[in-house]
């Protein structure tokens, strides 16, 4: 046994102590850090004298050496961050949603004095004033000009939710964007911790910020994290590599080999494990997401609305091809609204031809009423009698002939008298009239079961997301309570490595007592 | 389990956050006055709301429209009692003059006032309300009689376009959901040829001292003739009476109406302030409270009690 075992075993403790100390150091200064994983130091004694060996001395027992600092291992509980994660895709893409369909609701504007219900309200009451008074062409003036408040009101809306419509592209073109580059981050962490382990240290840091950003990728769908280790000298417990891979909501991978974002399994060949992800019509295009691309190959029927998430959210609200056939909350919407415009016009078209109008230059007959803005100018096409097809909420309009001269509102019954307003309550029973192309209800009615609709999807977004934001919450607590940083705990901490340092340093003190007891001391008999 | 600052101060400040969300709720619901701001809030009372609004239009509406109809049915039935004056006028000026005693002359002048109840009756018959006249059936652009002198300056009357009275098509209005009344009275059987026939051959008779050619009516047959003129005018009236009496129903029943549709209206959607108030007030309570604990629990730790 050496004479300075002693010292050597309490340079060791002083270190070894330091070490922790500097640990909780940085705990507490990280106990603000998103993210941050508290770190422990994991004391190991080191190895005790003597080893069994040939020419070891005889004695009885092993001696401890004193300790060492074996790992300093941050504390974190991946099953806890693999619920996270599930529950995470799944509040993405209930808060996509609700968001789509609240500005929705904010377009339509219902029930309100504003909305497009109220606006045909208006225009059926001008046309009852129009049966009152056939001949009063304020009455007439009116009509025409609800009219038109009513074909606008179909334009604005139409026109806004297009708009919000393309808003929503450039989301999802921002959120591809920011998918890869946090798998760009993410795969160069994965190089940097290969460089770290090997050498039988743990990233801790690097391991943080990894599983902050897959964190952050988790929101966008749901996805399940391969882990692989780094080399063969890693540690047992070190996190390794990642690789990530696409899943359903169920939790069941898309493909029987599974679709990989990062494909780090073999360990090597990292600079090629991004496979990037891209939708087709690309950044800036128009028209409904028809593909869904990782590493250039296209995922199967749009495999990726499988996997619920902010993307999937995003694609359904935005619209999306699916076997040649339009799917999506605004387009579907959309096309009600076209549906309905076409409809109503048609039908309010076919009642305005039958009608007579005060204008003697003419057959008699109505020309139409509401039309398609693009065939303001043709009067063979204004005075047909033929159902057009082509009316939508975006471009319908009044015959601008009407506009100008309101005496050209049909509001008679050719047989029953000059001045009958008999058409015109024909014309207001339109609204209630059941409609084939609707379903063979109303329009009113037709549109009150959109809103209705459209609440019942409102409704279910809010409660999916509002219970879905109290399981993320739990899981994030429970999360927090393996890997955040207590104050308290980290105060008592530091007196406690305080004090062993403390200890260690007069244990060292003692040695040296010893030692100068043996040197300087003795054999001093008889001086 | 280990529970750390950071976490209570995130519990923390997400109950505030909820708290604070609830009471911008109970916030808008009384300065809206409504239980719902959109239609996801609540999809049924939001649907419900589409149909209670139109309904209330709709009987607004109505009631508007009944207005019309009154104006229309009061002027026609004011028409009608001042033609039933007129008629009964001639026909207590033909009993007189029936009686032996009158002399040529004063006969003559007694025909000059029903030539000039004539015109009347044409004046009544072509009553403009609102420049539309209101014996003409849905023709409300032109007088259902024309009165034109013949050639021996003696007053006559056409009907319509010359030929008879223009074809009369009811003018209905709608005052209830697909119940259209007719508010106008037809000149047939009232103001027509036979009316007309009827005095015309009451001045014959007085023009000629009653001695009238064969076929010709006498002052006698005169009295009858208007006589029957009057029902006939009275009659009208009794009809329009009854009509009025029914738009008077209907338009009690909608002024019931637009209350019922106004208050299902605010039930549905309304917000019932006593309760709003209440909430908003809990909410506040529970606010405080949340504040105050808060406060407390992210106040103290460890280093606070070592030296």
């Amino acid at each position: 046994m050496s004479t300075f075992q002693g010292l050597e075993l309490a340079r060791k403790a002083l270190f070894a102590q330091q070490g922790a100390l500097y640990t909780t150091g940085h705990n507490i200064a990280n106990v603000n850090t998103y993210g941050y994983s508290r770190q422990r130091v994991n004391f190991e004694t080191t190895t005790p004298f003597p080893n069994p060996s040939r020419g070891m001395p005889n004695r009885a027992g092993q001696m401890g050496t004193g300790v060492e600092i074996g790992t300093i291992q941050r504390l974190r509980d991946q099953f806890l961050d693999f619920q996270f994660r599930t529950e995470n895709s799944t509040l993405g893409y209930w808060e996509k949603k609700q968001e789509a369909v609240t500005r929705m609701e904010q377009v339509l504007n219902e029930p309100s004095e504003n909305g497009l219900a109220k606006t045909m309200d208006r225009f059926w009451q001008s046309l009852q004033d129009l049966a009152d008074n056939p001949d009063n062409s304020g009455a007439r003036s009116v009509v025409a000009h609800r009219g038109l408040a009513l074909a606008e009101t179909f334009n604005h809306l139409s026109k806004s939710m297009q708009s919000i419509q393309s808003d929503l592209k450039d989301q999802i073109d921002v959120s591809v964007k920011d998918m890869n580059s946090l798998l760009k981050q993410i795969n160069e962490l994965n190089k940097q911790i290969q460089k770290v382990e090997p050498h039988g240290m743990l990233a801790n840091d690097l391991y943080d910020e990894r599983d902050r950003l897959i964190d952050k990728l988790s929101d966008y769908m749901n996805i399940k994290v391969h882990r692989t280790p780094s080399s063969e000298s890693s540690l047992e417990i070190a996190d390794g590599l990642v690789s990530i891979e696409i899943l359903d909501s169920r939790g069941n991978s898309l493909s029987p080999d599974g679709v990989f974002l990062i494909d780090a399994r073999s360990g090597k060949d990292l600079d090629s494990a991004v496979n990037e992800i891209s939708v087709q019509p690309g950044a800036n295009e128009k028209g409904p997401i028809t593909s869904v691309s990782i590493a250039g190959q296209e995922l199967e029927n749009l495999d990726i609305l499988k996997s619920d998430g902010s993307f999937s959210a995003l694609i359904e609200s935005y619209g999306y091809e699916e076997n040649g056939v339009v799917k999506g909350l605004y387009p579907e919407m959309l096309a009600e609204l076209d549906k309905m415009a076409r409809e109503f016009a048609n039908e309010f078209n076919r009642v305005h031809h039958g009608g007579k109008h005060l204008e003697e230059d003419n057959d008699g007959n109505g020309s139409k009423f509401f039309v398609n803005k693009a065939n303001q100018e043709d009067n063979d096409y204004k005075n047909s009698t033929d159902r057009d097809e082509s009316i939508t909420a975006e471009n319908i309009t009044i015959n601008i002939d009407i506009l100008e001269n309101e005496n050209l509102i049909a509001a008679g019954d050719p047989d029953k008298g000059s001045q009958n307003g008999d058409n015109a309550h024909a014309l207001a029973d339109v609204f209630d009239q059941s409609l084939d192309g609707l379903g063979n209800t109303s329009a009113r009615k037709f549109y009150a079961s959109l809103i209705g609709d459209l609440g019942v999807k409102g409704q279910e977004a809010r409660k999916m997301k509002e219970s879905t934001e109290i399981i993320q919450a739990q899981i994030d607590f429970s999360r927090m309570s393996v890997s955040a940083v207590s104050l308290d705990e980290e105060i008592s901490n530091l007196i406690k490595f305080q004090h062993a340092y403390n200890a260690a340093a007069r244990n060292m003190t003692a040695i040296d007592e010893m030692i100068d007891r043996i040197i300087n001391q003795l054999g001093l008999v008889g001086r | 389990m280990r529970i750390t600052h950071t976490m209570l101060q995130n519990n923390m400040l997400n109950n505030l956050f909820k708290s604070q969300a609830q009471m911008e709720k109970y916030f808008t619901q009384i300065y809206t006055g409504k239980k719902i701001s959109r239609p996801s809030d609540d999809p049924v009372i939001a649907m419900k709301g589409m149909g209670y609004r139109t309904q209330v239009t709709e009987v607004e509406q109505f009631r508007r429209n009944a207005l019309d109809a009154w104006n229309w049915m009061d002027h026609s039935d004011d028409v009608l009692d001042k033609a039933t004056k007129a008629v009964q006028r001639m026909e207590y000026l033909a009993v007189q003059a029936a009686n032996g005693s009158y002399s040529e002359d004063e006969r003559i002048s007694v025909m000059k006032e029903v030539e000039q109840l004539q015109e009347q009756l044409v004046e009544l018959a072509n009553t403009k309300v609102n420049g539309k006249y209101i014996f003409n059936g849905t023709n409300t652009d032109k007088p259902p009689i024309n009165p034109t002198p013949d050639e021996n300056g003696k007053y006559h009357v056409t009907f319509g376009d010359g030929d008879g009275l223009d074809e009369i098509f009811p003018v209905q209005i709608e005052i209830s959901k697909g119940i259209k009344i007719p508010i106008n009275v037809s000149p047939e059987g009232i103001f027509d040829q036979e009316l007309f026939d009827n005095i015309n051959g009451f001045i014959n008779a007085l023009k000629n001292d009653d001695n009238v050619a064969e076929g010709e009516a006498t002052i006698d047959d005169s009295i009858e003739a208007l006589n029957k003129s009057m029902l006939n005018i009275v009659n009208g009236r009794a009809e329009l009476g009854a009509r009025m009496n029914r738009v008077e129903l209907i338009e009690d029943r909608l002024a019931e109406q637009e209350i019922i549709a106004k208050d299902t209206m605010m039930k549905n959607e309304g917000v019932d302030f006593e309760e709003a108030v209440t909430n908003l007030l809990t909410q506040e309570v529970i606010h405080r409270a949340a504040l105050s604990a808060g406060a407390k629990i992210i106040q103290p730790s460890l280093i606070d009690f070592l030296r």
